[in-house]
C-alpha cells in the first residue's frame, strides 16, 4: 500500500468518526428540548413522588421521613384502596369487551355494505368527543327521572320502577364501563379497520380454494394477523380506562360510596380533598407499577410488537 | 408661590398625614381575591371594587372565581407555590384545616381593634369561624339546613304539620312513602345529615375531639331504623347515594314528602318544580331545631403581603351596604344583622316562600351541629360516611358498620 493510500485509509475512519459525532450531536440537540421537558415534567415529579411516598408531608408543613408507613396503611388498613384497585382492574378487564364489539363493527364496515363510510363516521364520532361531554350525555341517559334508558325500560315493561343506575351500588360501575367503552369504540374500530385492510386478499382466496369456511378464515387468518392491532387497542384502551378520571368525576364522582372509585380518582381525592399528598403519592407509586406491569404483560403477550403493521 | 398653591399643598400634606398608615403605604398595591362559585355576581363585585379603589387610591384588585370542586385544589397549589390570594372565600369546614396548617391569618387582633365591626354579625354564625379561640373568617354569606315539606303530599297522607320529633319524621315518611312516592330525603355532603343523629342525642366525637363517641346502642338503633325505612321506601335511597342535584331534583319532581337541605336548595328546587308555591311547599325547622350550616366566609392568607389592606377589603365587602346588596340580589343571608333585615324585607313581598325559607336561617342559630372545628374534618368525614352509608343501605348491619366506622375514625384521629 502506498503512503498516500495509507493516509487516505487512516483519514477515512477519522472522517467517518467525525461525521458520526456530528450526527450524534445534531440528533441530541434536536432531542434535548423534548428530553428536558420530559425530565422536568415526568422524571423529576415521578422521582419526587417516590420520595414523598416515604414521608409525612402536607403544604406548609415540613416533610418527615416515615419509612413504609404509608404503604403499610395502604395494604393493611385501607378498604377504599382495595375497592379502588379492584374497580380499576375491573375497568381494565372490560377493555377486551369493547375491543370485541369494535372488531365486529370493523368487520361489518370493512365489508361491501351500502353506506359503509357513513357507518364508519357514525361509529368513530364518539371518540373525538370531549370526555366531559360523554360523561354528561351518559349521565342523562342513565338518569332515574328523565333518562332515556329508564324510559325505554319502563315503556317495554322491563322495569316496574325507575332504576337509579348511577346511584346504585350494583349498577354504577357497569354504567361507567359502558360509557367508557362507547367512547373508545370508534378508536378501536379505526385501528382494527386499518389492520384488516393490511391483510392481503390472496390469503383469503387461497384459504377459500382450500375449502376453509368464513369462520375458519376469520380464526386462522384475520385474528392472527390482527394481533398487533388488537393489542395496541388493548394497551391504549387500558391506559385510557384506568386514567378516565374526567368520565368518573362527572358521572359519579366515585360514588355511590366508593362503588365507582378507581385509583386515579381516589388519589385525587386524597391529595386535594383530604390534603394527604404523602399517602396519595404512595398509592400513585403502586398505580404506576400496576400500569407498568399490565403494559409489559400486554406487550409480551403480543410478542413484543404492539401496534406493528404486518406486511407480506 | 401664590396663596392658593400654598393652601393646596398644605391641605394635601395634612390629608396624607391624617390617612391611616396602611393607606399611606399602599400606593400601587395589588390585592387578589378568590371567591367560590359566585361568578354570577360579577357586576356587584365590580361596583364594590370600584368603591374600594376610590377610597384606597393606587390599589389594584385582582378577582378570580373558581367552581366549587376546583377551589380547594387551586388554593392548595397556590399555597405550595407561595402565591396564595390575599383574600379567600371559603365554604364549609375547609378553613379549619388551612387555619391549623398556618395558611390563614388570625383575625382576632383585627376584631379586637374594631369591636363595632364584630357586633354587626350574628354571634352564632361568627363563632362558627373560631378555631382554638382564634377567629379566622368573616361571614360572607350563610346557610343552614331546614326541612322542606310537600304540603300536597302531607294533605294526601292526612298530615297537617311538619314533624316535631324523629319518631314523627319516620312515621310521616312511612305514611307518604307509597308506590313511586317516598317520604323523606336529605342532602348528605358536609355532614348535612348530622341533624338526624343530633336529634337522637348522638355525638360524633368526645368533647375534646380525641375519640369517637358515636358507636353507641342508640346510634345502632337509629341506623337500623333508618335502614328499615329506606328499605321500605319511606326514605328515598337517593338520600344516601345522591350528591346535590339528585336529591334536590327528586324533591322537585314532587314525589318526595320532605327534604332536609340548606336554603340554597330552595332556588334550585323552585326552578325545577312547577308545583311549588306557598300553598304547596312548606319550610320548617327539622325536629329538635337542629341544623348543619354551609357557610361562606372571607379569610386572609397568612402569606399576604398586605394583610391590613386585605382585611380592609374584607370589611368593605361585608359592610352593611354591600352585604345588603348581596342579600337583596342573590337572596341569601349574610349574617350581617342589619343587611339580613333589609334583605328579608325586600324578599317578603316579592317571594313569600323564599322569605319563609330564609327566615329559618336566622332562627335557632344556637342549635347548629356538624360544624366541628376539626383540622382533619375531610378525613373524618371520609372515614365515617361510607360505613354510615353501608348501614342505612342495608349492606352491613348497624353494629358492624358503626364498629368499622369507629376503627376508621380512630385511625384518622391517631394520625392527627
Amino acid at each position: 500500500m502506498s503512503a498516500a493510500a495509507m493516509e487516505t485509509s487512516i483519514k477515512r475512519p477519522r472522517f467517518a468518526e467525525r461525521r458520526s459525532t456530528r450526527k450524534a450531536v445534531l440528533v441530541w440537540s434536536f432531542l434535548a428540548p423534548s428530553l428536558l421537558i420530559f425530565l422536568l415534567y415526568r422524571i423529576l415529579p415521578l422521582g419526587w413522588n417516590v420520595v414523598l411516598s416515604f414521608e409525612a408531608w402536607s403544604p406548609l408543613k415540613p416533610a418527615v421521613f416515615i419509612g413504609l408507613e404509608n404503604y403499610q396503611e395502604m395494604f393493611t388498613d385501607d378498604d377504599v384502596f382495595w375497592q379502588a384497585l379492584w374497580n380499576t382492574l375491573g375497568i381494565i378487564a372490560s377493555a377486551p369487551a369493547g375491543i370485541a364489539v369494535a372488531l365486529g363493527l370493523a368487520l361489518l364496515v370493512n365489508s361491501n355494505i351500502r353506506g359503509r363510510d357513513v357507518y364508519r363516521t357514525l361509529i368513530f364520532l364518539s371518540y373525538p368527543l370531549m370526555t366531559v361531554a360523554v360523561a354528561i350525555i351518559w349521565r342523562w341517559m342513565f338518569d332515574e327521572r328523565v333518562g332515556l334508558i329508564n324510559y325505554v325500560a319502563r315503556s317495554f315493561h322491563l322495569a316496574d320502577s325507575p332504576i337509579p343506575f348511577l346511584n346504585s351500588f350494583t349498577w354504577a360501575l357497569p354504567c361507567v364501563i359502558v360509557a367508557n367503552i362507547w367512547q373508545m369504540l370508534g378508536f378501536y374500530m379505526i385501528i382494527i379497520l386499518t389492520g384488516l385492510q393490511t391483510i392481503p386478499a390472496n390469503l383469503y382466496e387461497a384459504a377459500e380454494i382450500d375449502g376453509a369456511n368464513s369462520f375458519r378464515r376469520f380464526l386462522r387468518i384475520t385474528l392472527p394477523l390482527l394481533k398487533p392491532s388488537l393489542f395496541l387497542c388493548f394497551v391504549i384502551g387500558m391506559l385510557n380506562s384506568v386514567t378516565s378520571f374526567d368520565l368518573i368525576y362527572v358521572m359519579t364522582n366515585g360514588g355511590p360510596g366508593h362503588a365507582t372509585e378507581i385509583l386515579v380518582t381516589y388519589i385525587y381525592k386524597l391529595a386535594f380533598n383530604q390534603t394527604r399528598f404523602d399517602y396519595a403519592a404512595a398509592i400513585t407509586v403502586v398505580f404506576f407499577l400496576l400500569l407498568l406491569a399490565v403494559t409489559w404483560g400486554a406487550n409480551r403477550l403480543s410478542g413484543g410488537n404492539v401496534g406493528a403493521v404486518e406486511h407480506d | 408661590m401664590d396663596r392658593r398653591t400654598v393652601l393646596k399643598t398644605g391641605l394635601a400634606a395634612a390629608g396624607s398625614l391624617a390617612m391611616p398608615a396602611y393607606l399611606r403605604a399602599q400606593s400601587n398595591k395589588k390585592i387578589s381575591i378568590l371567591t367560590w362559585n359566585i361568578a354570577d355576581q360579577e357586576a356587584l363585585f365590580k361596583e364594590e371594587f370600584e368603591e374600594f379603589r376610590k377610597a384606597n387610591p393606587g390599589v389594584e384588585i385582582e378577582w378570580l372565581d373558581k367552581k366549587g370542586p376546583d377551589l380547594p385544589a387551586f388554593y392548595q397549589t397556590q399555597l405550595v407555590a407561595g402565591t396564595a390570594p390575599d383574600v379567600i372565600d371559603i365554604q364549609g369546614a375547609l378553613w379549619v384545616e388551612w387555619a391549623a396548617n398556618g395558611a390563614l391569618l388570625d383575625l382576632t387582633p383585627y376584631f379586637h381593634n374594631d369591636p363595632a365591626f364584630v357586633k354587626m354579625f350574628n354571634p352564632d354564625y361568627m363563632s362558627a369561624f373560631v378555631y382554638e379561640k382564634k377567629n379566622y373568617l368573616v361571614p360572607f354569606y350563610v346557610a343552614k339546613t331546614l326541612l322542606y315539606y310537600n304540603k300536597t303530599m302531607f294533605k294526601e297522607a292526612g298530615l297537617s304539620a311538619p314533624p316535631k320529633s324523629f319518631d314523627e319524621l319516620l312515621t310521616f315518611s312511612q305514611a307518604m312513602g307509597k308506590g313511586e312516592k317516598t317520604g323523606f330525603l336529605t342532602l348528605n355532603f358536609d355532614w348535612l345529615y348530622w341533624p338526624l343523629m343530633k336529634m337522637n342525642g348522638i355525638e360524633l366525637l368526645t368533647p375534646d375531639f380525641k375519640k369517637p363517641a358515636f358507636n353507641t346502642a342508640a346510634a345502632a338503633e337509629l341506623l337500623d331504623r333508618l335502614a328499615k325505612s329506606t328499605a321500605s321506601g319511606a326514605i328515598n335511597k337517593i338520600a344516601w347515594t345522591g350528591r346535590w342535584v339528585e336529591p334536590n331534583g327528586a324533591f322537585a319532581a314532587g314525589t318526595v314528602g320532605m327534604l332536609q337541605a340548606h336554603s340554597a336548595s330552595y332556588f334550585f328546587v323552585k326552578g325545577q318544580g312547577r308545583w311549588i308555591n306557598p300553598d304547596t311547599l312548606g319550610a320548617a325547622q327539622a325536629p329538635g331545631d337542629w341544623s348543619t350550616p354551609t357557610n361562606h366566609g372571607f379569610g386572609v392568607s397568612k402569606s399576604s403581603k398586605n394583610p391590613e389592606l386585605a382585611f380592609a377589603l374584607v370589611k368593605h365587602m361585608t359592610s352593611v351596604k354591600w352585604a345588603t346588596r348581596l342579600a337583596q340580589i342573590r337572596r341569601v343571608l349574610t349574617a350581617n344583622i342589619e343587611a339580613d333585615k333589609a334583605g328579608l324585607d325586600s324578599v317578603k313581598a316579592d317571594d313569600p316562600l323564599a322569605y319563609a325559607v330564609l327566615r329559618t336561617q336566622l332562627e335557632h342559630t344556637d342549635k347548629m351541629t356538624g360544624n366541628w372545628p376539626l383540622a382533619n374534618d375531610a378525613q373524618i368525614k371520609e372515614a365515617f360516611w361510607p360505613e354510615f352509608q353501608n348501614a342505612v343501605l342495608g349492606r352491613k348491619d348497624a353494629k358492624t358498620a358503626l364498629a368499622d366506622a369507629e376503627r376508621a375514625v380512630s385511625r384518622v384521629l391517631r394520625r392527627a
